[in-house]
């Protein structure tokens, strides 16, 4: 058992996930809680390989993919988030096992093998399902100008659902979003809709941890 | 389920020779105009990189060197190993799984993990360990090297600060682990002192006792000619046209 607290945030691309990440930290650094952040692909070891070679990591097999995930966040855990957890850091995960999982499970990959990939890594101590509808995330994606850079493998294009770009993006998000809500309700994650604002939202996530980090903040303003 | 295909696998001890004699099959069978494919440990064009990055920075930890050379595996299996043997060819794999469980065992991976990792390789229809004396594997790997490398001597699980003593107790481990498979009947031990020629007899005694390739199609004479014609240097001006 650590003294720190691993805090996962879980989502699609677009969900919020990011921008969610970025303010819980900086509100628990405000109330005296050091912070560290994780997340898919950014380990030493294989984040290079599978930020740049996105094109060939999406051309690979199932299998080999989930290894790949699977080494990179081990190698994260293992080369520095135990230590951070035992000395009392909150440690928070953009992504953990769930998305490498479910995007590989919708592909036909076998989701208990999968799982036993992960069977050692630390269990969070809460797991926050950020959601909401394919369209939603669609229209993000198109008010940000990022539709062209929408690539093939993150609207399902591979599966053949359909020929065109966005209505197999529609398609794709779908059946994440109910794999992930039920997964996300198999774990007992806190599931939050980002249809509100970015502050209604973090609200939400704030109240959804209080029970595991309310003996470790401090009060900003101490009178 | 009706299994296609051939799978056959060498194992053993770093300098055991089992590659050379790999090798020498995949040409006997290729010479028998049999499709046959060859495929190395730790080879696969994608994997490779991130796993060299690992050793040089000694980043890997028993845990991640177990997952990279099983990601190395699984593309290996799905581009090359599985396709083959769908279509009913004999694929030669210089190491298997049971390196995995021999190395990554030494390194305190459990062999339930190992095995779970690996549950998508087939056991293969021969496994050929090669058995030497471990003090000659040891000085035919280390004759002439001023040093080891740093995994290769197991270095990072800090047995001993001296290399060649490191490495020694990791081939002991690993020789005991193998001994184990080959106790279990999982993989066949070889005698593999003696000479290149004299082990690749015996060898070819064992597949021999072992697999039966009558059933595989051999390739068209027509295409294998094309083949070798293309991948020679066949001078063509000093063709004549022959008679």
């Amino acid at each position: 058992m650590y003294q720190g607290k691993l805090i996962v945030i879980e989502g699609p691309d677009q969900v919020g996930r990011s921008l969610h990440t970025k303010l819980l930290s900086a509100r628990l650094e405000a109330h005296g809680v050091a912070t560290f952040t994780i997340g898919l692909a950014r380990s030493t070891l294989m984040g290079e390989l599978l930020k740049s070679h996105t094109h060939h990591i999406h051309q690979l097999n199932w299998r080999t993919r989930a290894l790949l995930y699977a080494t990179d966040l081990h190698d994260q855990i293992q080369n520095g988030i135990e230590p951070l957890l035992e000395a009392g850091f909150v440690v928070i995960s953009d992504r953990y096992d769930m998305t490498p999982k479910i995007r590989e499970s919708v592909r036909g990959g076998d989701s208990d093998w999968i799982e036993s990939l992960y069977s050692e890594i630390p269990k969070p101590d809460s797991v926050i399902l950020l959601h909401c509808g394919p369209r939603r995330l669609l229209n993000r994606i198109m008010f940000g100008e990022k539709l062209e850079s929408l690539n093939n493998f993150e609207s399902g294009m591979d599966m053949g659902i359909s020929t065109s770009i966005t209505s197999s993006f529609l398609k794709y998000q779908k059946l994440l979003r109910d794999e992930f809500t039920k997964a996300g309700k198999d774990i007992g994650a806190t599931l939050i809709p980002t249809r509100d604002s970015v502050e209604v939202v973090h609200n939400k996530i704030w109240e959804s941890i209080q029970p595991i980090i309310g003996d470790l903040i401090q009060p900003i303003n101490d009178s | 389920m009706s299994k296609s295909g051939i799978l056959i696998a060498v194992e053993g001890m770093d300098g055991s020779g089992k590659s050379t004699q790999a090798k020498l099959l995949y040409h006997w069978l290729r010479a028998k105009g049999l499709p046959v494919y060859h495929t190395e440990w730790n080879s696969s064009k994608i994997v490779k990189a991130a796993t060299k990055l690992g050793k040089q920075n000694k980043r890997l930890l028993p845990m991640t060197f177990h997952l990279i050379h099983a990601a190395d595996f699984a593309d290996r299996w799905a581009k090359q190993i599985e396709p083959v043997l769908k279509i009913g060819g004999i694929v030669i794999c210089d190491r298997y799984k049971y390196t995995a469980m021999a190395r990554d065992g030494s390194r305190e991976v459990s062999l339930e993990t190992i095995e779970q990792t690996y549950s998508f390789a087939r056991e293969p229809d021969l496994t050929i360990y090669f058995d030497v004396p471990g003090e000659i594997g040891y000085e035919r790997i280390t004759k002439g090297r001023p040093s080891l490398k740093y995994y290769e001597a197991g270095m990072d699980m800090g047995w001993s600060d001296d290399p060649f003593e490191s490495y020694r107790i990791f081939q002991s481990k690993v020789s005991e682990i193998y001994s184990q498979l080959v106790k279990d009947g999982r993989i066949i031990r070889l005698d593999a002192t003696g000479s290149v020629p004299e082990v690749q007899k015996r060898m070819r005694v064992l597949f021999n006792d072992n697999i039966d390739i009558s059933e595989i199609t051999v390739i068209d004479h027509a295409d294998r000619l094309a083949q070798n014609l293309s991948q020679s240097d066949f001078d063509w001006l000093s063709y004549t046209g022959g008679n």
